[in-house]
């Protein structure tokens, strides 16, 4: 368990930048005045973030990756847990290419 | 709709009930988190082991986990101070600008926060964002959604990843190699089929089809261009977009 000083810089920029950017948007929607439009807007955002991580990924996966995503579908609809889907999505991924490597 | 509206004229000392930020919440979110800091421990494994391949010890790998704790950006600023360049020649500004970069979507996980968290003390709501990340933050905005209201639910799952991703980088360090490459066992692929997973519990029919839809088209159109996270980004920007003009719209209309 070793410490090298010279790790600090290197340490403390990446703890302001890292911050900076977990507090920086509620930080500033505090001087964003709450109105319907705006919370309509906020309360869109995770699915359109969720959206916009599967999408590219979809796009450029493989055959794992694309039955991964039916096979979480179909889990969602049938267990409806998300994590439990999920999981089983990696577990496809994960078979899907051990049997194609 | 008439459900925010209501909110947004209701009372300050209705507000305050509404919303609250209690060690129950907080436990509770650490029980529902526990999944995901598995999935953490995992990820973080595979951290401990590659920062042993540019000459970071145990201790300063946990410290940098516990400063960025994000393993896209730990992994991405890895590559700076790759082996040709072991990290004492990696510069502060470049692995800044790197985690900056991939990060940015942190900026959008907070703005959506601020309604709910912004009720707590800012002591309180500035901690939790410390140990926000992304499977957290979607399991906490569904939560939500589902009708939590207690914010210590996001500082608890925060937490549980947080610490299962400690935890994961010291051992993947000091004991190495369980897990030689994520990608064997699929774990590259989890945060993308927990996004699949909770995009599909929380879509709520006719209202969110545009959002997604313009989400889909600014992400592929964007990642076509560039990699990383600016598509991410492009999709909560556009998703909010809409939402936010068809609100506009009807309140013109109405």
């Amino acid at each position: 368990m070793s410490f090298d000083p010279q790790f600090l810089p290197l340490l403390a920029a990446m703890v302001l930048v890292s911050f900076a950017t977990r507090a920086g948007g509620f930080w500033l929607m505090k001087f964003v005045p709450a109105s319907p439009a705006v919370e309509a807007a906020l309360k869109a955002t995770p699915i359109a973030v969720m959206v916009g991580i599967v999408a590219p990924a979809a796009a450029r996966g493989s055959h794992g990756e694309i039955a991964a995503l039916a096979v979480i579908f179909v889990a969602m609809k049938v267990i409806g847990n998300d994590i439990a889907a999920a999981i089983l999505g990696v577990a496809t991924v994960a078979i899907v290419r051990f049997l194609m490597s | 709709m008439e459900k925010t509206r209501k909110s947004q004229y209701a009372s300050p000392m209705e507000k305050a009930d509404s919303a609250t930020f209690s060690s129950a919440g907080v436990i509770r979110g650490f029980t529902r988190g526990q999944p995901l800091a598995v999935t953490a421990f995992v990820y973080g494994l595979a951290f401990g082991l590659l920062s042993k391949d540019v000459g970071l010890s145990a201790l300063e790998a946990v410290l940098m986990s516990a400063s960025v704790y994000s393993g896209s950006a730990q992994l991405a600023a890895l590559t700076a101070m790759d082996d040709a360049t072991p990290w004492i020649s990696a510069s502060p500004w470049v692995v800044a600008l790197i985690i900056l970069v991939v990060n940015a979507r942190y900026l959008l996980y907070g703005a959506t926060l601020r309604p709910w968290l912004g009720q707590a003390r800012p002591i309180q709501a500035y901690g939790t964002l410390f140990v926000l990340g992304d499977g957290n933050w979607i399991q906490s905005m569904n939560a939500h959604r589902a009708g939590e209201q207690d914010a210590g639910y996001v500082l608890g799952s925060g937490l549980a990843m947080f610490l299962g991703w400690l935890s994961g980088t010291l051992i993947g360090s000091l004991a190495g190699a369980f897990v030689s490459d994520p990608s064997l066992l699929g774990l590259d692929f989890f945060l993308v089929a927990f996004c699949a997973a909770a995009g599909i519990a929380m879509f709520d029919g006719k209202e969110d089809i545009a959002v997604v839809a313009g989400a889909a088209i600014a992400s592929l159109g964007v990642s076509l261009v560039v990699s990383g996270g600016w598509a991410i980004i492009a999709a909560g920007v556009v998703g909010a977009a809409i939402a936010y003009a068809r609100v506009k719209r009807a309140g013109y209309l109405s």
